[in-house]
């Protein structure tokens, strides 16, 4: 219990919109270590980002409702904190960085001054510390400290979002959310930014949960992945065992999505189908619609997380044998 | 920045210029003949012509506009009104202030209680607070506001006689023309103000702030609000030019002796000179008003402050980034 | 066959796809309380009004010289007027100028927007230029007083107050389309259809434009209501439509008179307005939720 730094139990949230309930996450649990990287992949509208908020508690509450499930960081259990101690919290202990550096930043502040803001708020700088704290977190993402004076709308979609990382890490997290921190951004870019982020973490020896839906990313930065479907973990574990050992049909989905080089084979074998409506109950297997390996039991009866080997759990009841 | 400022202000000689040639233009096409109105029928025909020709009425059209042009821009003199003999600046002079001093608390009204009321109404968005700034506003801008004049005026001026049905004799007089241009006009800002709000509220920098662990009372008052007002303030011009029209009529309801009502007896004397000068008086007032509104949003928005001034290399490159 | 076959399937389903989001559309409208009652109150106000001549409880020319000003009763509804004519008669004859003069001026102001907006927003240069100058001139009289003074000039009358009415406001709908123009001249579909050289006319008449009006649904359906009440307050400063002509402002501007003494006369027109305007207005935030139902959410 102890060494895993991030502890995540059966978190059930729903957003509540005009009639229906969307089922946004159904009973998640993730753990990460100290130190070390959990890649979140999953395809769009899985339920990512909305792990990512609420561990920062920063869902807004009228449409989005926590259901159930228990958050603990660093041994506090963040759900029965009060807000005024979730302030100290965010931007300190927990950073995030968003998925659109084009409007995660406030086009109306001088760039420096967003992150004076989170520097003031969480350090006891005098104003001049406060600000030489700015400009080394500009010069350390790789930005001239002369242009913290600059609004976003100066900057390139790749320099906001290196903002945005220096904005997240000026208090040293010990834990950061990175949501798809480089989808927006440019292929070449995209590497950039990601080494820039790797390099940072493992100078402040930060616990990173990355977001993504990019396997190679995932490939490059992570130790642990879990791949998340309908609100649901089909299947996590190591980033060996998941890459070597996949086990999970809509893992193996995933994968089958990504062109390869070394394969001869004309086309992609993308998975047919949509993933579920989300304002329905799941009955099943959430992925059996889409599964080339679902038969009558997945339909029916709900299926549990089983563990293949020490580390390496799978949400089906077809991986123990072998097939493919 | 000045060099912006100049070239703006430059525009604004321009267009009034071209404004004045619009109204003269216009005004030429009117029917009736001043001089026979002025004679009230009673006048022979060479007396008519001869009030023709001393008014400078049987000149050609260019002559006339070029005479209309030459006065108003290089004397500052708007003629003399055909009825009442007296110059028409003079009488603008008297005029203009009053009707400037009635806008300009309509739109401080209108804008300080609307904008509030609009952000209230987002912020607490389907409660009661919310419902009621709805419907008080849909009701608002549904209702002419002469027929609110009018309405008021039986309620406070006939029923109660609390407050006086015309004149400016005391700043009782001055509550019912300002009320009922401002209820319109709360109606029209708290609308634009809470959908502005609403627009921003779910905006990601607001989530980036909140994410800094900034109180939520500083998010919005930081980083929402300002967000939220630049369109608003945006909008404040346009509030302007409906107020200037509006006032006319609310002017005539009243009785309240200024630019309007000055205008709109004209208007029924073919009284030239003085429905010109009116105009061009309010059509330079409302664009002085859109170029300071036009100016203070540059001011504030380094957006589009970045295109007045000249940032150098750096900036201006980059104004597709944000777009 | 099967190609074809193949073809009329694919239209088929993007028929059925533009009328599912159609049928969306009309279900949220439905649903949203506000504009299912504002929809009712118009289609009751434009029934009656097409109607007047068989709901209407007297003449509405008809001078009953026992009757004048007579206060609300079972002959007379609403009251008289000054002249002894039955008000609610009146008001359900003159719905007709009043509530033609705000659609034809709404949609005269569309179509001059799209129309000009369009074809300036897309071919830029000189044009361009000249428009946008002229809008500016236009433009720097406030649109009633620009209305005011054009209708002095014309005289009054429906058309006049029509022409009136829209050019004072047609340089806001030519600036507003423009800029709608200038965001749409950048998307893809107008680069193919520039690909597959396709004349200049025919992109900004056939591709452009079906794509720039329904942005506009709410802000038409919004100054239908605008329209109504410009007019009336025309007819009311003794501009635009005048009496006996029935228009609701012409009513109001004509008991202006009596308010003192009987201010029933100056109560009903003006309810008249309020409630059609309100049912118009309540419509168009219906419409707006309907179709951009991020901003309810």
């Amino acid at each position: 219990m102890a060494e895993n730094f991030l502890e995540i139990k059966d978190l059930v949230i729903e957003y509540t919109s005009d009639e229906s309930v969307v089922h946004a996450v159904n009973g998640v649990s993730l753990s990460l270590k100290k130190g070390q990287t959990l890649g979140l992949v999953g395809e769009t509208g899985a339920g990512k980002t909305t792990i990512a908020k609420s561990i920062m508690r920063i869902l807004p509450d009228p449409p989005s409702r926590f259901v159930g499930g228990t958050i603990t960081v660093d041994g506090t259990d963040i759900m029965s904190l009060h807000e005024r101690e979730m302030l100290k919290i965010r931007g300190n202990k927990i950073a995030m960085i968003f998925q659109d550096p084009m409007t995660a930043l406030n086009p109306l502040m001088p760039v420096g001054k967003q992150i004076l803001e989170v520097v003031q708020l969480h350090n006891d700088f005098s104003y001049k510390e406060a600000v030489q704290h700015t400009c080394n977190m500009l010069e350390m993402v790789g930005i001239p400290a002369v242009r913290s004076v600059e609004y976003p709308h100066q900057f390139s979609g790749g320099m906001k979002q290196r903002i945005v990382i220096a904005m997240a890490l000026a208090c040293n997290p010990e834990l950061l959310l990175a949501d798809e921190p480089t989808t927006a951004l440019d292929v070449t870019v995209q590497a950039q930014v990601l080494e820039m982020i790797k390099d940072l973490q493992k100078k402040l020896d930060t616990s990173m949960l990355l977001i993504t839906h990019d396997l190679g990313v995932v490939a490059e930065t992570c130790d642990e992945v879990a791949v998340i479907y309908a609100g649901q973990i089909m299947e996590c574990g190591s980033k060996e065992d998941l890459f070597l050992r996949t086990a999970h049909p809509y893992t193996l989905g995933l994968f089958g999505s990504l062109p390869k080089l070394d394969d001869d084979s004309k086309r992609l074998s993308p998975i047919k189908g949509l993933p579920p409506d989300p304002t329905k109950e799941i009955v099943g297997c959430a992925f059996a619609p889409r599964c080339p390996r679902a038969d009558e039991a997945c339909r029916k009866c709900s299926i549990e997380l089983t563990e293949l080997s020490p580390g390496h759990l799978v949400r089906c009841i077809h991986s123990g044998k072998e097939e493919s | 920045m000045w060099k912006y400022v100049l070239k703006r202000l430059f525009w604004l000689i321009i267009i009034s210029i071209c404004v004045a040639i619009l109204i003269f233009s216009i005004m030429w096409f009117v029917p009736g003949d001043p001089a026979q109105i002025m004679l009230a029928g009673t006048g022979t025909q060479a007396e008519i012509d001869a009030l023709r020709d001393r008014l400078g009425l049987s000149d050609p059209y260019l002559v006339q506009l070029g005479r209309f042009l030459y006065n108003a821009f290089i004397r500052f003199d708007l003629g003399d009104s055909y009825v009442y003999k007296v110059p028409v600046i003079v009488e603008l002079g008297h005029r203009f202030p009053r009707t400037l001093i009635l806008g300009l608390l309509t739109m401080i009204i209108s804008s300080g209680i609307g904008i509030p009321l609009g952000i209230n109404a987002a912020m607490n968005r389907n409660k009661f607070q919310d419902q009621g700034v709805l419907v008080f506003s849909m009701i608002f801008i549904s209702v002419p506001q002469f027929w609110i004049a009018l309405e008021m005026m039986i309620l406070f001026a006939v029923k109660l006689r609390w407050l006086p049905t015309s004149g400016i004799d005391s700043w009782k007089c001055w509550i019912m023309p300002v009320l009922s241009g401002a209820l319109s006009g709360i109606a029209m800002n708290a609308r634009q103000s809470r959908s502005a709000v609403l627009e921003t509220i779910r905006a990601d920098f607001v989530t980036t702030a909140r994410a800094k662990g900034v109180r939520e009372q500083k998010v919005i008052y930081k980083h929402m609000l300002p967000n939220a007002l630049m369109p608003i303030i945006n909008g404040l011009g346009n509030t302007v030019c409906t107020m200037v029209s509006g006032s006319v009529i609310i002017e005539t309801v009243f009785a309240f002796p200024g630019v309007g009502t000055y205008m709109m007896s004209a208007i029924g004397g073919r009284d030239y000179p003085v429905v010109r000068g009116c105009v061009l008086m309010l059509a330079i007032f409302a664009a002085v008003v859109n170029l300071i509104v036009d100016l203070i949003y540059g001011y504030l928005d380094p957006r589009i402050k970045a295109q007045y001034v000249n940032y150098g290399s750096r900036g201006a490159g980059r104004k597709g980034a944000s777009a | 066959m099967n190609e074809q076959a193949v073809v009329s399937d694919a239209a088929a389903k993007a028929r059925k796809r533009k009328k599912s989001m159609f049928v969306q559309t009309v279900k949220r409208l439905v649903k949203n309380k506000v504009s299912l009652i504002g929809f009712i109150i118009l289609f009751i106000i434009i029934l009656a009004v097409i109607l007047a001549d068989v709901l209407a409880p007297c003449d509405p020319e008809y001078m009953d010289y026992g009757a004048i000003h007579a206060l609300p009763s079972a002959a007379h509804p609403f009251g008289t007027d000054n002249l002894g004519r039955d008000i609610l008669s009146r008001l359900l004859v003159g719905g007709r100028y009043s509530l033609s003069l705000g659609f034809i001026c709404a949609f005269v102001s569309l179509f001059v927007g799209v129309f000009f907006g369009n074809l300036v927003g897309y071919l830029g240069g000189r044009v361009d230029m000249v428009v946008m100058r002229l809008c500016d001139i236009f433009g720097a009289i406030p649109g009633q007083l620009l209305a005011i003074v054009i209708s002095t000039a014309l005289g009054s009358g429906f058309i006049n107050t029509i022409l009136a009415m829209t050019v004072g406001g047609f340089p806001n709908a030519i600036r507003g389309n423009r800029a709608l123009a200038l965001k749409e001249r950048e998307m893809e579909y107008l680069e193919a259809a520039r690909a597959m050289n396709c004349s200049k006319m025919k992109i900004v008449f056939k591709h452009m434009m079906p794509n720039t009006i329904p942005i506009q649904i709410v802000g038409t359906t919004m100054s239908i209501g605008h329209a109504i009440i410009g007019a009336a307050g025309l007819s009311f400063i003794g501009l635009g439509i005048q009496l006996p002509t029935p228009e609701w402002g012409a009513i109001l501007s004509g008991s202006r008179k009596y308010v003192m003494d009987y201010p029933h006369e100056m109560l009903f027109p003006g309810l008249a307005i309020l409630i059609t305007v309100l049912a118009i207005n309540m419509i168009g935030d219906g419409l707006r939720d309907a179709l951009d139902p991020k901003l309810k959410n």
